[in-house]
């Protein structure tokens, strides 16, 4: 067997990042879509990890600073997400965004 | 890497956390001081960050790698700055009759005027991208603000979905722009990329493409604008005034200093896949806009309609273009500013926002329809007014640079745009209001209201401060390009 390499990790970046794509699109729950966002999240951080072990750059730490950076934020944008959920929940019992829809065009 | 950083550097940003904080707490413990007054306690704050920052004019410093505080740096703080203070002052009557929790809701302006200075200031992609979701998380929680208005709720709801998926492609992007180049510095991408990318050119393409794609979203371009008319509806008046200003000055200044001083080598590559982008929002904005009922609505599509004659710089990118299209964007905040005032002060009036509410308008309080009137032409591309001025200056920056035909286009949508504006006015003059009566004048907002309109007429006759100004911001990140490429500069350390 070949040894596991840059390529074989980007693919699977690459594989998780449109698994998220593909239910941010297609959930009509909105923690469903969330889930998906994280998913794409966590597609681009496999990304970044992969990146700064195989790449010869002259900062190889930043892909990790990256991705510390990353999971903050993402936990921070599950609450603020979250939480309008909740608001959202108890104003209209329901979190189906395609029912959501006083605003258009 | 130098460890030891200057952090004198950032005062202002500390100034605006700081005070963002004493916001929180003297609303805690001293609610006597009223809604209102806490309001103008906040525009102090920021009045004093922008302030803080003129030291820097003239001086070319870095803070570590991260940010680079210069002319660009100073003039972007300062006209955030300015947004914040004239939001903070414009939202003191708003808060008061319809919002709870007015601390927290100054805090967040102040923060998202943090993100907006960081976005300036970033010369490293990491940074970049932090400030811009300082940025974007304070205005979702600004959109949901008005806690029992269903709209604002599902406002803030589509807005934030949107833009968690935007910077997740946008963050895809840096990190394959992150693994071909090995940096996520921009002088240092714009290196490598200026060299021989043969052997790295996939990966590069689909890294500037999601790039732009992700951009595009923050910004608002077509086809990436949907989640802007509902956001800009929902949300609090106020806020939709931050989020034209603010959200939209701190995207494109981070957006030509990112494409300026890190893509400008792959420029024929991009060039018109950003043109026809700008065709698309110039098109979609201007003719949706025409058969808007609302008020804020149609500010809105006016806004993406505007993005477009914005993008027209990016793609026309050279040293010229980029002044331009800093003078534009310093322009199309005033000129914004000044017609959502006159928006938010008949909404404090009367509570409408549809725009056959402002029939007779001019009856009741003609000097806000005549300065909604200036603002409207002047958004529209009226001579006289900032609109005409900074356009033709973009416009004619754009031709220089072989670019001609999109200028034209531009022009064209531009001409389309009076259309809609006009039908407000005329509702404002020609309809007959309900009622007679005049409505009360609270000074402040006419005071602020009379400082923007006059910062329109300056602008639209005698743009030469300004244009200057701009021109030695840009002069300083086209510097920074240079240097990378080895040209010997005077007075660069």
């Amino acid at each position: 067997m070949d040894s596991v390499d840059l390529e074989h990790f980007l693919v699977i970046g690459a594989i998780l990042f449109g698994i998220g794509l593909y239910m941010s699109l297609a959930k009509r729950n909105f923690v469903g879509v969330l889930i998906g966002i994280e998913l794409m999240f966590n597609g681009v951080n496999l990304t970044f990890i992969s990146f700064s072990r195989f790449v010869e750059s002259a900062e190889p730490l930043n892909g990790h600073i990256f991705v510390i950076f990353v999971i903050t934020v993402a936990a921070a944008e599950a609450a603020v997400a979250l939480a309008l959920a909740v608001l959202l929940y108890r104003l209209r019992d329901t979190i189906n965004v395609d029912q959501i829809d006083l605003l258009k065009w | 890497m130098s460890t030891s950083l200057e952090w004198g550097l950032l005062a202002p940003e500390f100034l605006l956390a700081g005070w963002a904080a004493f916001i929180i707490l003297i609303d805690l413990f001293w609610g006597g001081l009223g809604k209102e007054r806490l309001g103008w306690l906040a525009a102090i704050g920021a009045a004093a960050a922008g302030g803080l920052s003129l030291i820097w004019v003239g001086d070319t410093k870095e803070f570590g790698t991260l940010a680079d505080i210069n002319d660009y740096t100073t003039l972007f703080r300062v006209l955030f700055c300015g947004i914040g203070a004239t939001i903070c002052i414009l939202s003191a009557r708003y808060v008061k009759d319809r919002l709870l929790h007015p601390g927290e809701f100054y805090a967040l302006i102040l923060l998202a005027v943090i993100g907006a200075n960081g976005m300036a200031a970033a010369h490293e992609l990491l940074t970049a991208y932090i400030s811009l979701e300082l940025l974007s998380f304070s205005l979702y929680t600004l959109t949901a603000y008005a806690k029992f208005d269903l709209r604002s709720n599902e406002a803030g709801l589509k807005y934030m979905l949107l833009g968690a998926f935007s910077s997740a492609i946008f963050l895809y992007g840096i990190g394959l722009i992150y693994g071909t180049t090995g940096s996520t510095q921009f002088a240092v991408i714009g290196d490598v990329l200026s060299g021989d990318t043969s052997d790295i050119e996939w990966g590069m393409y689909m890294g500037l493409a999601l790039i732009i794609g992700g951009l595009g979203f923050k910004v608002a371009a077509v086809p990436f604008h949907m989640y802007t008319p509902d956001a800009y509806e929902g949300a609090p008046i106020p806020i939709t005034a931050l989020i034209s200003a603010l959200a939209k000055a701190a995207g494109f200044a981070f957006f030509l200093k990112l494409f300026a001083v890190a893509f400008l080598p792959l420029i024929d590559d991009w060039r018109y896949f950003i043109a026809g982008l700008a065709v698309a929002t110039m098109a979609l904005g201007n003719l949706v806009a025409i058969q808007q009922r609302n008020m804020k609505r149609l500010l809105a599509y006016s806004s993406i309609g505007q993005v477009g004659y914005l993008l027209v710089g990016i793609a026309a990118l050279s040293q010229d273009t980029a002044s331009a299209l800093v003078l534009h964007l310093i322009g199309y905040a005033v000129t914004n500013l000044a017609a959502f005032t006159c928006i938010i002060l008949y909404y404090n009036w009367t509570g409408k926002e549809e725009i056959e509410d402002y029939k007779g308008l001019a009856q009741r309080a003609p000097y806000v329809a005549l300065c909604l009137t200036i603002a409207l032409f002047s958004l529209a591309g009226m001579p006289l007014f900032a609109g005409f001025t900074t356009k033709f200056i973009l416009f004619q920056a754009a031709a220089d640079e072989d670019m001609l035909w999109l200028a034209g286009v531009a022009a064209f949508f531009s001409f389309v745009s009076l259309y809609y504006y006009l039908i407000v006015i005329r509702e404002m003059y020609v309809g007959e209001a309900e009622e007679k009566t005049r409505f009360p004048t609270p000074w402040l907002e006419y005071t602020a209201l009379t400082v923007l309109i006059a910062g329109v007429f300056l602008i639209g006759l005698y743009p030469r401060p300004v244009l200057e100004l701009a021109e030695d911001a840009t002069a300083t990140i086209f510097v920074s390009e240079e240097l990378e490429s080895g040209e010997d500069l005077v007075g660069v350390p």
